[in-house]
């Protein structure tokens, strides 16, 4: 059961390369918070009461919906829908995200770490991977804001990975960074309503 | 419990600032009040610390040397950055004037826990804090640059501080079975040595990587850059100098903490010099590219601390006595370039502008300002009588020392780049008429003069650098020295 919601969470990551909509990236995010709600469901042995509400908090209520709800607000108040024109075309996006899957499953069997979850552990390298391909190859700041908010659930799965749970102190700083970034990029759509694809005021020339 | 007094008493002033803006219009009296008693309070602290030095208070927070040294400038600087955060902010909004004030607490609070905090995970939350906070004092000015530069920071450091988490999780390795938050640094020296030394370089990649992001080193430096050139210059004073310096006790306390595995044959110790030192030797690269072309006041000393950023770091990787070097080094370099940005401030105050070609003529608008500027700059760029040139004579001699002849020529190099960048662009400032316009200051300029004593805290900073270069105090000595024992000869 875990390893098909750790695969599911996989091609989460390779549509979310591949998409030109922010809606569906928006869709795919708080799919990837239900995903990692179920897990973190099965694989904890020892959540006690407490521990489940927070967890269920933060990847249901929190990833699952009040992220993905701002973002579609953002979406609607400044009517960006798609990633811009000009970004890598999907063939070489398939071609990067091979590379970058491979790359992520030779560098976890290379490691040999026996005390990792290796099924998890490639899942959350290229959780990693695919969050740092739409930041460097996006040129609107939504498209980094979905790249950080992946590498935040790959960093959560990776702790799986490992078979810890973060703590609740770490767990409540990442909850307060995303919802500080997703408020942030808000001040930005709604001051900068006209022009949020990219970031070019300051600069060296 | 004086610790725990004093987390409460900074949370209950930040919000008592931070309501005052809201509830009353006439409230700026009141906020500069708390904001002086909570400065005050902090200096309470401070002199706790030193009395109870080396103790550990509340499991995870220990008062150790590094910690209340760097505590100490913090301390020292908040008054400094209050001073001139009241002129800067004279015709402020009482509402705009409160936020601004909240956020400081709000930040001299984080860092101050980050200094002092005794566990990798406590450092990190700590860490994590000083960006929220900071980033209301980056959008003060409500600016679309302020706005980018904002956003630019709070993004990245989040991914850098999501690295760090990351090379957190793969130190977990190591204490397998223990938790990780309720280990000490020492602690975790202790078990780092039965561990396989793989986790530990890929540990301590994603960890330098993730706070070099606080610290302003290559490859994560940009963000700072922009943060400095719109941040209300007191508040870039402090995001160069106390901020930084959060990112150096975080990189520190771990490379402490694995340079004791060098004791049982691997090469850990090694391999992070090599990227301590590379990631200096290229921060200076960029310093000294980006300093030549500068059109930008601000954005000139950003790249300046990225300059010294990476001297530090070089001198962390070479060892020996440049360890004694990068601690001088980061003291000295928060006291300077503290007082070189509030004099941007003022700078931009009588010129109007922090353009580079637009000023000029700051000699003769305002002598104390320009006197100061330059002797700043003296500082700045280790010339003697500057203390830095004690601190990178030292490292020089490391070098040497050590036979790394090629590192020492490429930092040598580097910084004959960033010397003459920052002379010929303050002489310019200084002695210069605005370019393209004869005649530029006419009586707006005359009306924006500063008054002289308003430079006098300048002054005296620039003061203790110079008097570090005739004389170190016996007490920095052996602190310094005590902060350095334990580290590989």
């Amino acid at each position: 059961m875990n390893i098909l919601l750790v695969i599911l969470f996989g091609i989460t990551l390779i549509y979310l390369c591949i998409t030109e909509r922010f809606r569906i990236h928006t869709k795919l995010i708080g799919f990837q918070g239900i995903l990692l709600f179920a897990l973190a469901f099965w694989e904890l042995e020892a959540l006690t009461v407490g521990n489940l509400i927070f967890v269920a908090s933060e990847t249901l209520i929190f990833k699952a919906i009040a992220v993905p709800f701002l973002l579609l607000k953002i979406i609607k108040k400044t009517g960006e829908e798609r990633v811009f024109k000009n970004d890598f075309h999907e063939l070489y996006s398939v071609v990067f995200i091979s590379i970058g899957f491979v790359l992520s499953i030779l560098i976890a069997y290379t490691m040999k770490l026996q005390v990792i979850n290796t099924t998890y552990f490639i899942i959350s390298l290229f959780g990693l991977y695919t969050g740092m391909y739409i930041i460097i190859t996006h040129r609107k700041i939504f498209s980094h804001l979905i790249g950080f908010l992946i590498i935040e659930n790959a960093v959560f799965l990776l702790s799986f990975a490992i078979g810890q749970e973060m703590p609740m102190l770490i767990n409540i700083a990442v909850l307060l960074d995303i919802f500080a970034s997703v408020l942030l990029l808000g001040i930005f759509a709604m001051r900068l309503k006209q022009n949020i694809s990219d970031l070019t005021i300051l600069k060296d020339e | 419990m004086v610790l725990l007094g004093f987390f409460i008493l900074s949370f209950l002033s930040g919000l008592l600032v931070f309501l005052c803006g809201f509830k009353h219009n006439q409230c700026k009296t009141l906020v500069k009040a708390i904001t002086l008693i909570f400065a005050f309070l902090h200096l309470a602290l401070v002199v706790y610390c030193w009395i109870r030095i080396d103790e550990t208070e509340l499991t995870y927070f220990i008062f150790d040397k590094l910690g209340v040294l760097l505590l100490s400038i913090l301390s020292l600087l908040t008054f400094t950055t209050i001073y001139h955060g009241f002129i800067y902010l004279k015709d402020e909004t009482p509402k705009r004037f409160a936020i601004y004030h909240a956020a400081l607490i709000a930040l001299i609070f984080s860092m101050s826990g980050a200094y002092l905090a005794n566990g990798i995970i406590v450092t990190w939350i700590f860490v994590e804090a000083t960006t929220l906070s900071v980033v209301a004092l980056i959008y003060h000015d409500r600016t679309a640059s302020s706005l980018e530069a904002a956003w630019k920071y709070f993004f990245v450091c989040s991914i850098g501080i999501t690295l760090a988490y990351i090379g957190i999780l793969f130190l977990g390795f190591t204490v397998s079975g223990s938790d990780i938050l309720e280990l000490s640094f020492s602690e975790l020296s202790k078990m780092s040595l039965k561990a396989e030394p793989l986790y530990l370089k890929i540990a301590f990649i994603f960890i330098f990587v993730g706070y070099s992001t606080k610290m302003g080193l290559f490859p994560m430096h940009t963000v700072t850059i922009d943060a400095h050139s719109v941040s209300p210059p007191p508040i870039s004073a402090f995001i160069s100098t106390t901020l930084m310096n959060v990112g150096f006790i975080a990189i520190f306390r771990v490379y402490s903490m694995l340079s004791t595995t060098m004791q049982v044959g691997t090469n850990i110790h090694q391999f992070m010099n090599n990227l301590l030192i590379l990631s200096g030797i290229l921060s200076l690269l960029i310093a000294s590219g980006y300093m030549l072309k500068a059109k930008h006041n601000k954005r000139m000393l950003a790249y300046s601390s990225l300059e010294n950023m990476g001297i530090v770091a070089i001198a962390l990787g070479v060892g020996g006595i440049a360890y004694y070097a990068a601690i001088l080094h980061i003291v000295l370099h928060s006291l300077t370039k503290a007082g070189l940005f509030y004099q941007m401030g003022q700078s931009k105050k009588v010129l109007g502008t922090y353009m580079l070609d637009e000023s000029g003529d700051y000699l003769r608008l305002y002598p104390a300002g320009a006197a100061a500027l330059m002797l700043g700059i003296i500082c700045i760029v280790a010339i003697p009588p500057s203390g830095l040139f004690i601190s990178e004579f030292m490292l020089f001699k490391a070098m040497v020392a050590n036979g790394e002849y090629f590192y020492l020529i490429a930092t040598v190099l580097l910084l004959t780049f960033v010397i003459y960048a920052l002379i010929t662009r303050v002489l310019h400032i200084l002695f210069s008429k605005p370019r393209g316009n004869e005649n530029p200051y006419t009586e707006t300029h005359k009306s924006n003069k500063v008054n002289p004593v308003q430079t006098v805290s300048q002054f005296l900073l620039f003061g203790m650098v110079i008097y570090i270069c005739f004389s170190q105090p016996e007490f920095l000595k052996n602190t310094i020295n005590s902060i350095i024992q334990n580290l590989p000869k």
